[in-house]
């Protein structure tokens, strides 16, 4: 919301600021991860699933996955506006790629809530 | 043709029509600069990124499901193939994860010079792959 008052006269520097949030929370998120495998080092089911099993990493993870799809829709939206020069071609694709996301995400909010 | 005007005129000349512009799409006779290849690397390992995303929620869904399943995964991880594509899809992960960080510092004027840029090109692609031999060194012999 404050991003759209901030950036209402300039939709284009909305995808570049959110491209740029979404890409910070996925690498501070990877990096605590990393951090969390190094040190818990978990190699049984047991330590796996008790890995996962802290609250907030799981909103952790919901959070990134979300920040994961706006990152991974704009990317792959640009993507496809320089290489599909075909405009029906690139419609389909483009509602395609948001579809498959907003399955994704439903998918790892499943996940994630029936663990 | 319009090359063989250039090279005899020995200057380039305006171009009054559309046609005669030069055309020069053969990718291989273009050199490309390293911030260029960390450049279009960023994208390709972006892309495929988002078409593995269903590999990693597969993954995650079945090593989380059971402790058979979990064995399941572990077995499949095992294999050297696996292991190989698995170190393939890291480099391309910490590629893209390094040139991000490069994208942001350049987005707070931090090393936006043409020579300090070549060299955030040279760590990133150099950081890419010793990320991805460190994993490997983690896979093989532990």
């Amino acid at each position: 919301m404050i991003l759209e008052i901030l950036t209402k006269r300039y939709p284009g520097l909305r995808a570049w600021l959110l491209q740029r949030l979404t890409g910070l929370v996925i690498a501070i998120y990877s990096i605590g991860f990393f951090v969390r495998l190094l040190v818990l080092q978990p190699n049984s089911f047991e330590a796996w699933h008790a890995f996962f099993d802290p609250c907030w990493l799981r909103i952790a993870t919901l959070l990134m996955w979300i920040s994961l799809s706006e990152h991974a829709w704009l990317g792959v939206r640009d993507v496809l506006k320089d290489y599909v020069p075909n405009v029906r071609v690139r419609t389909v694709l483009t509602k395609l790629v948001a579809i498959v996301l907003w399955l994704y995400l439903a998918w790892a909010v499943w996940l994630l809530y029936s663990l | 043709m319009l090359n063989n005007k250039i090279m005899q005129n020995n200057k380039i000349q305006p171009n009054k029509n559309r046609q005669n512009r030069p055309k020069n799409l053969n990718l291989f006779t273009i050199r490309m600069p390293i911030n260029a290849l960390v450049s279009i690397l960023h994208r390709a390992t972006g892309c495929l990124l988002f078409l593995i995303l269903p590999l990693l929620l597969i993954m995650l869904q079945l090593s989380l499901s059971s402790a058979e399943h979990y064995q399941m995964a572990q077995s499949l991880m095992n294999s050297p193939f696996i292991k190989l594509m698995l170190l393939g899809l890291a480099w391309a992960f910490f590629h893209h994860f390094f040139a991000g960080i490069r994208h942001l510092a350049m987005d707070v004027h931090w090393m936006t010079s043409l020579m300090k840029a070549r060299f955030t090109s040279k760590a990133v692609l150099g950081l890419g792959v010793l990320a991805t031999l460190a994993l490997a060194v983690k896979l093989w012999a532990w």
